[in-house]
């Protein structure tokens, strides 16, 4: 845990608008994520967490500071950082397993070795049984199951994931971030994990990176101290989510 | 592995059979699934049946409709007084020529031949050329801003107004039919492979970067593929135009081929014979549309689906 997987440096990024207005996104971000360490990133609309995860992707590049993974400066996409959008983001003419080996194919694993591995990562992500299936022939839990299996077969060290299960319904989403965890300790990964559901961020993180928009900023970043599995129903559950509640609280109470 | 386990199905013929008049507090497992099924089984059917009444009446309306169609066009020439038969022949002598022309000399299939020859090498030239021009304008910026006033300025021009450049510059022969019938069927084909490949989701092209793919595996194994159903709208859109160009090339100048069998009925003043040539060039026309419809619906079926979402 002592060794940074993600470091993050007086970053900030401004963008143009359509309309020609200026705006920053991010100001003035120092962030470390450890090496195995699982971090979520909450906020409203505009608080530039999206755009704080595409910097570590590499999609966008920082107006100031740097942001390194893994000692190396990030300048473009890579295998070496793992994506999980939100959704839609398989390709939708290949079936699940074709879709796992895009990313082995891009390293040049032969086709057999290609499907031994493909197997494996459907079965760690409980969907070897769906693997001839088609995007659109799955439902929106079993495509993003696909999707962290794609991201996870160029055996990335961390994992970015923006709002992975937003648009899934309450219980199935519950089982995807028990698994997720599962994955996480499993695969001893990196994970920088967005949403904007409190009860999320608890469940899943070690540490909440809490953000606040207009300017984007990072307003306090809190440790979860809680044994995993945790309870949701347990007292320290609830006290981490009304810390984070009454952030976000005193946050909307200084906008207005 | 980790899946919800499945409905118990006792519990969900619990629940039917309690809300049945017939069954009281204890419930019988046997008889109440066969009760299920036997409910099952008769939903089943009476789908099916809609299904294919509904197909038939379909059907019936069609045939209802060209007959209706064929009806008004034998009757109306007789109707109207002075009328000459010859300058509207109906079905029942059209039907006469096409069988004389098809069947027992076969005087017709010489100009099939030649005429679908013609169609199918200026489609495939045209279309080739425009899926190229399609993807490289569409991922390459400089390309794309240097070509798109020249492309849209030749697009302008009707297809048919080159006829007679391409006689100059060609001849009579097949080849400038080729060649006119290829620029036709560019145009819609680079156009929409243009915007397919154009217009790709961001995501898919992020998800392709993250996964290590380079520019040339992003570019035939990400944008084509997700760009296949445009271009296959492009296709289809050339097959007509190169009928319509096909035609026009013919009635100029040629020897062979349904749009110069037309041109010499018009000249032998035989209507009957221009009839037969349009239900050829109509029915040719119509397959090779469906025939696009069916290939699209078969190589991408992930694709109605993406639309409907």
């Amino acid at each position: 845990m002592s060794q940074s997987a993600v470091r993050i440096r007086d970053v900030s990024k401004l963008y143009a608008s359509t309309g020609g207005e200026l705006n920053w996104a991010l100001t003035d971000v120092d962030l470390d994520i450890a090496s195995g360490e699982f971090v979520c990133a909450i906020g409203p609309s505009g608080c530039g967490k999206t755009t704080l995860l595409n910097l570590i992707a590499g999609f966008l590049q920082p107006t100031l500071g740097t942001v390194q993974v893994a000692g190396v400066t990030v300048d473009k996409p890579g295998p070496d950082r793992g994506v999980v959008f939100q959704e839609y983001a398989l390709f939708p003419w290949m079936s699940a397993r074709k879709n796992v080996e895009f990313g082995l194919k891009m390293l040049g694993h032969g086709a057999a070795e290609r499907a031994r591995l493909a197997q494996g990562l459907l079965e760690l992500t409980g969907l070897a049984h769906a693997a001839e299936r088609y995007p659109f022939e799955l439902s929106g839990g079993m495509r993003q199951r696909v999707a962290v299996a794609r991201a996870l077969a160029t055996q990335p060290q961390v994992l970015l994931m923006d709002e992975p299960f937003a648009a899934i319904d309450a219980l199935t989403r519950a089982t995807l971030q028990r698994e997720l965890l599962r994955i996480w300790q499993e695969l001893k990964l990196s994970v920088f994990f967005i949403t904007h559901n409190i009860e999320e961020a608890v469940f899943l993180a070690q540490r909440i990176v809490v953000m606040s928009p207009h300017p984007g900023r990072i307003q306090e970043i809190i440790d979860v101290p809680l044994a995993y599995p945790r309870d949701r129903g347990s007292p320290d559950f609830g006290a981490v989510y009304a810390r984070i509640n009454a952030a976000f609280a005193q946050l909307a109470q200084e906008a207005a | 592995m980790r899946r919800p386990a499945p409905l118990r199905q006792s519990a969900a013929a619990e629940t039917l059979s309690s809300g049945g008049p017939a069954s009281p507090a204890v419930v019988r497992p046997d008889a109440s699934l066969s009760r299920r099924e036997r409910i099952e089984n008769d939903f089943r059917r009476e789908q099916r049946q809609r299904e294919r009444s509904g197909l038939r009446r379909q059907l019936v309306l069609g045939l209802a409709g060209v007959l209706a169609f064929l009806a008004l066009w034998e009757i109306a020439p007789r109707m109207v007084p002075g009328i000459n038969t010859k300058m509207f022949p109906p079905p029942s002598h059209v039907v006469g020529v096409f069988y004389d022309m098809a069947v027992r000399t076969g005087d017709i299939w010489p100009h099939v031949g030649a005429s679908l020859q013609r169609a199918l090498w200026g489609f495939l030239l045209g279309a080739a050329a425009g899926i190229a021009a399609g993807v490289l304008t569409g991922r390459i910026l400089v390309l794309r801003h240097l070509t798109d006033p020249v492309l849209h300025g030749l697009r302008a021009i009707p297809a048919i107004a080159i006829v007679p450049l391409a006689i100059v510059w060609f001849g009579l022969g097949d080849l400038s039919k080729v060649m006119l019938i290829a620029w036709g069927a560019f145009f819609p084909v680079w156009i929409n492979t243009f915007f397919g490949v154009r217009d790709i989701p961001a995501v898919y092209l992020r998800s392709a970067a993250t996964l290590g793919a380079g520019r040339w595996a992003t570019l035939t194994q990400v944008a084509l593929p997700a760009a296949l159903p445009f271009v296959f709208a492009g296709l289809r859109h050339a097959t007509s135009v190169s009928f319509v160009v096909l035609v026009a090339a013919e009635l100029v100048g040629a020897e062979k081929g349904l749009g110069f069998l037309i041109s010499f009925a018009h000249l032998v003043f035989r209507v009957d014979i221009m009839f037969v040539g349009l239900i050829f060039l109509g029915g040719i026309g119509f397959l090779a549309d469906q025939l696009f419809a069916v290939l699209l619906n078969r190589l991408f079926p992930w694709y109605g689906a993406e639309a409907r979402r």
